[in-house]
């Protein structure tokens, strides 16, 4: 009983790692997996979903409409990023560091101005379950099994629809898919408003366990990028194992050595990682399988 | 280009202000810098402290200014960022020339510009609680340190509670020095540490931290978290239904927790403190009014806020001893007699003249199941007697650096 | 000799031919001339600015000049910073210390940066996860020292003090006849750095516009061909990122001297965005709009700080936008372009 009552604490903290790290690079995996755009933005995105949804929550929306509208309006905002800004600079990565990057200071000290410094948040839902001594917040379960959903989800959008195959055929091979009549623009537009959507969500799922604050994005980047550039180029291949990789040296260094030690580890296997296989861990796969 | 500019918009609505309250005078007036993090990560909690230094010098002007000469405000933001305060601590004192200088929220930040200040001979207030332990002549602290927080809180927790104490803090100086007072208090108080956790600042994610708590059940939770990021700890731990009886020093009279975060995250979390704006006395009720119909839509009033306000106060009477001199050796001359004392909003302040900190009326808060506020204690007149006690005695010697239980002055 | 002063021009640096020395010279004889009519606040905040620049000429070799962008130049800015406190805290500042401290502190960021270089590029990885890794060690170092705050972590009589910071180191000092002559942040510190950055970016010039420069513009347009050519392109990426990285260790060094002060956030995220931010908005292809663009956003950001408010950092960051849009070479490269038109167009006319 004390074993299972030690393996289940221990999974529990995987899942839960896994799960922030999915959900904080699922974004980023679409914008800078598929379009190799790097979104210095994306930890604002972030924290606008979570902004809607606590502002919707609070008046009234039940919490799943309301992440739900969290997403759609960071996924609005991030396609008219897109035609305004990131547009222009497909083909120079670099240029859009800089160019994200002055969207995240604009983006992060005009909620300040605008929202002022806080919000009141919404709590968190649905309690907690206790086994063995511990107990355990349900909602954070929820969390995980939505970290798979979206997974899925991606899976599906990219592999089995028609936009998913219009999008993929954009990214490989950009002037064939022109010449057989893809509107690439508008292609590249919807895939940057997923991966903006899919951080609000983000943003509207973590916000009823986190404090609601301009800068609340910033959390979420590192493990971010450090998820997706693990991960390699195919998203769907990388971004699971990387996550689940990834968590797994967070949650045991965490449980064993304390935050700091998860946190430098984190750094340390991303070095690793690269220097090992420099594609990710698509790549490794992709390279088996070929 | 060379012509002194005022720091913000706001400076020049409070000169108009003094302008309009009390008509030309001849005197120049007295400049007192200010920089604080009016945007950034730090923001939440310092806003407040601009607004409370305006507050005071509005009055203060209205009333005919200090030994006859106005009060001139030049703000600053530093927006939470170290180097920011380098350069504008220079600025203020080379291109200003302001006579003192306001400055600072985190201890890094201090640290910035203290040898700037120390290097130009200025003098600077930083109003704001910390961990403790600088002993520098150029500075006055009017923050609350560990010793007035936890010498009061923590053996009142234990009797309350029980003896088996955690400890959660973040990794850095200000938790590090604060674990270390609180493991002191509780050995001295025969009690024991079951537990001590860092969190790296900016860590927003705590299962594994909760589940630490829970395996070491202790009677007493000490959460000496910083910064947004970390607050989200208490939203987790009561999703996990962690129910043990928290103690602070920062939470709440910092950062307004109770009032940020949803009901009941914050329930059974006992904080020791110097003012909040639920304290219930005529002073506090009164000082809240005056603040409430010059700055409406302030969030809150926390601890910080009051100390800004009350240490323009405090340098008030120094100048006004020191018969209208600005001059550093002076006004040390004045705190030298050691009875530099203001009746501030939350009960009668004093500057020790030996650290040049302040002692205060320390409240115990209560945080309820609705996040409401009571004071189960209050304790009067709570002096910063460690730095004395361990041998800085700046009437005597400056040394002009930060001590820590751990590494004392050396005699 | 001659052969390396003809190096100072060449294909890979914007500005040639006696107008623009002519206006070289104008610039060089006023920023001389300068502190006689400033006061010393704002020679002291030049000064300041100087510190940052080695970094920035230093990304503009890595990243504009070898096509490897590096995101973590703060890291050497860091090691060297604490390198240059731990070194004078221990030692003192006589007989001139402080300069050997600063030139051993520079050597240990060279060290480190042939050390993660040799790794990075002898393993082939470039791109994007270049970036990530550089950053990744930054941030690690960053989250490092944050937590060393006990008494426990000092070297010697330096303590490292966590996220605090190390502060009580002396400012750089040169020993003079009569005494120590302390370069404390005003016009001698000015000086000083002036001709510093003078030496620095001639010395650049005249290496990129050597073989060593072609071969590494040859490498960014096309590493294969380079390779192809006979060229070891590994070899020629890590010289320019030890050379570059030094550079970063020379700006964390007199940052440290400046403000006798080092903390971790100088190695945080948002300290190792400005480095990009700098070079990108000035024109990462060329040092002098590197350098001109670097002074011109540093001045520019705490001008807007001071007059801007709060609206401060809004404006930062859509100006960021706008200048990437419409810019896309860099501000200063457009403009000197720009200038270079009108230039022949005028006898034209």
């Amino acid at each position: 009983m004390v074993l299972l009552d030690t393996v289940f604490a221990f999974l529990y903290q995987l899942g839960d790692a896994f799960a922030f790290l999915v959900l904080a690079a699922c974004g980023l995996a679409v914008v800078f997996g598929m379009m190799g755009v790097i979104n210095l933005a994306h930890g604002e995105f972030i924290m606008c979903g979570a902004y809607v949804t606590v502002a919707t929550t609070r008046a009234g929306l039940p919490l799943p409409l309301g992440i739900l509208a969290g997403a759609l309006v960071a996924g609005a905002i991030g396609m008219v990023l897109e035609r305004l800004v990131i547009r222009h600079l497909y083909g120079r990565p670099l240029d859009t560091i800089v160019a994200t990057w002055g969207v995240s200071l604009a983006a992060t000290q005009g909620t300040l101005i605008v929202l002022g410094s806080s919000m009141p948040g919404v709590g968190t839902p649905l309690g907690s379950f206790t086994l063995g001594s511990y107990s355990y917040s349900t909602y954070r379960v929820v969390l995980m099994l939505a970290a798979l959903a979206v997974l899925a989800g991606l899976y599906l959008a990219f592999n089995a629809t028609r936009f998913g195959t219009l999008a993929r055929a954009t990214i490989q091979v950009p002037h064939m898919a022109e010449a057989l009549g893809v509107d690439t623009r508008k292609v590249y537009a919807l895939t940057f408003g997923i991966g903006a959507a899919l951080a609000g969500l983000t943003g509207g799922l973590y916000a009823p366990t986190m404090t609601i604050v301009p800068t609340m994005g910033t959390t979420f980047i590192m493990e971010a990028f450090v998820t997706v550039v693990v991960g390699g180029a195919d998203i769907f291949l990388g971004t699971a194992p990387a996550a689940l990789v990834l968590g797994a040296v967070r949650a045991g260094l965490t449980s064993w050595q304390g935050q700091l030690f998860g946190q430098i580890g984190l750094l340390v296997a991303v070095i690793l990682v690269i220097r090992v296989l420099p594609r990710g861990i698509s790549g490794l796969i992709l390279r088996e399988r070929a | 280009m060379t012509r002194p500019r005022n720091g913000s918009r706001l400076t020049a609505l409070a000169a108009a202000l003094m302008l309009g309250a009390t008509g030309a005078q001849a005197a120049d007036p007295i400049k007192l810098g200010v920089l604080e993090d009016q945007s950034g990560d730090f923001a939440v909690a310092t806003i407040g402290k601009v607004h409370g230094i305006q507050l005071a010098a509005d009055e203060i002007n209205a009333a005919g200014g200090i030994a006859g000469r106005k009060l001139e405000l030049v703000i600053y933001d530093t927006q939470s960022d170290n180097t920011r305060y380098q350069e504008f601590m220079r600025r203020v004192l080379q291109r200003d020339k302001v006579a003192v200088v306001f400055a600072g929220f985190s201890s890094a930040s201090r640290e910035a510009y203290r040898p700037i200040v120390d290097q130009l001979d200025g003098f600077a207030f930083y109003n704001n609680q910390y961990e403790g332990g600088v002993c520098d002549g150029h500075m006055v602290v009017t923050g609350a340190v560990p010793e007035q927080q936890f010498s009061t809180l923590i053996p009142w927790m234990m009797e309350k509670f029980g003896k088996r104490v955690y400890t959660i803090a973040a990794d850095y100086n200000f938790g590090q020095i604060s674990a270390e007072w609180v493991r002191n208090i509780v050995k001295e108080n025969g009690g024991e540490m079951v537990g001590e956790e860092f969190i790296p600042l900016g860590v927003s994610q705590f299962s594994q931290t909760i589940q630490n708590i829970q395996k070491a059940k202790p009677d007493i939770l000490m959460t000496l978290l910083v910064g947004t990021a970390q607050a989200s700890y208490y939203e987790q731990a009561a999703a996990a239904n962690l129910k043990v009886p928290m103690g602070s020093s920062v939470n709440v009279g910092q950062g307004y927790e109770h009032k940020r975060f949803q009901p009941p995250s914050l329930a059974n979390m006992y904080v020791t403190t110097n003012y909040i704006e639920e304290v219930d006395t005529p002073e506090s009720k009164a000082f809240l009014a005056k603040w409430k119909a010059k700055f409406p839509n302030e969030p809150y009033v926390n601890q910080e806020a009051e100390n800004s306000y009350h240490a323009v106060y405090l340098y008030k009477q120094m100048v006004e001893r020191a018969n209208g001199s600005t001059k550093r050796a002076d006004l040390r001359k004045v705190i030298a007699a050691g009875d530099v004392c203001v009746d501030a909003p939350e009960g009668r302040v004093c500057i020790d003249p030996k650290s040049q900190h302040v002692s205060h009326t320390i409240y115990l808060a209560k945080v309820d199941e609705k996040h409401k506020i009571s004071f189960p204690k209050t304790w009067t007149d709570i002096k910063p007697y460690w730095l004395g006690q361990a041998g800085c005695d700046l009437t005597k010697k400056d040394p002009m650096a930060q001590y820590t239980p751990s590494n004392p002055p050396k005699p | 000799m001659l052969r390396l002063l003809r190096r100072l021009e060449g294909p890979q640096t914007l500005g040639r031919g006696p107008a623009f020395w002519a206006a070289f010279a104008v610039v060089l004889a006023l920023a001389v001339a300068y502190p006689w009519f400033a006061d010393g606040y704002t020679v002291g905040n030049t000064a300041y600015f100087f510190c940052w620049v080695f970094m920035a000429l230093g990304l503009c070799l890595i990243w504009g000049y070898g096509g490897a962008l590096s995101f973590g130049q703060t890291a050497f800015f860091g090691l060297s910073g604490y390198a240059y406190g731990v070194l004078t805290l221990n030692v003192g500042a006589a007989y001139g210390f402080t300069i050997a401290a600063v030139v051993l502190a520079v050597a240990l960021a060279a060290g480190f940066a042939a050390l993660l270089g040799y790794f990075l590029f002898f393993g082939r990885i470039g791109g994007v996860f270049l970036g990530i890794i550089t950053l990744s060690v930054t941030l690690a170092m960053e989250r490092f020292m944050a937590q060393t705050a006990g008494p426990d972590w000092r070297i010697g009589a330096a303590r490292l003090n966590g996220y605090n910071g190390m502060s009580g180191m002396p400012p750089l000092t040169v020993p003079w006849f009569d005494g120590d002559l302390v370069l404390f942040p005003d016009v001698a510190l000015y000086y000083a750095l002036l001709g510093l950055l003078v030496l620095t970016y001639l010395g650049l010039r005249i290496l990129v516009n050597a073989r060593f420069g072609n071969v590494l513009v040859a490498i960014r347009e096309n590493p294969e061909r380079a390779e192809m050519l006979g060229y070891d392109v590994r070899r020629y990426q890590l010289g320019a990122f030890v050379i570059g990285s030094a550079l970063a260790g020379l700006s964390g060094t007199l940052y440290t001297a400046w403000g006798q002060y080092i903390t971790p956030s100088s190695m945080g995220l948002t300290a190792a965005a400005l480095p990009v931010i700098w070079v990108a908005v000035g024109g990462r292809g060329d040092l002098t709009a590197t350098l001109v663009g670097t002074l011109a956003v540093l001045g520019g950001f705490q001008a807007l700080t001071i007059y801007g408010s709060q609206y401060a950092l809004v404006v930062m960051g859509l100006l960021l936008v706008v200048v990437v849009l419409a810019a896309p070479e860099g501000l200063v490269v457009a403009l000197m372009r720009g200038l270079a038109r009108l230039g022949r167009k005028a006898p034209a006319r």
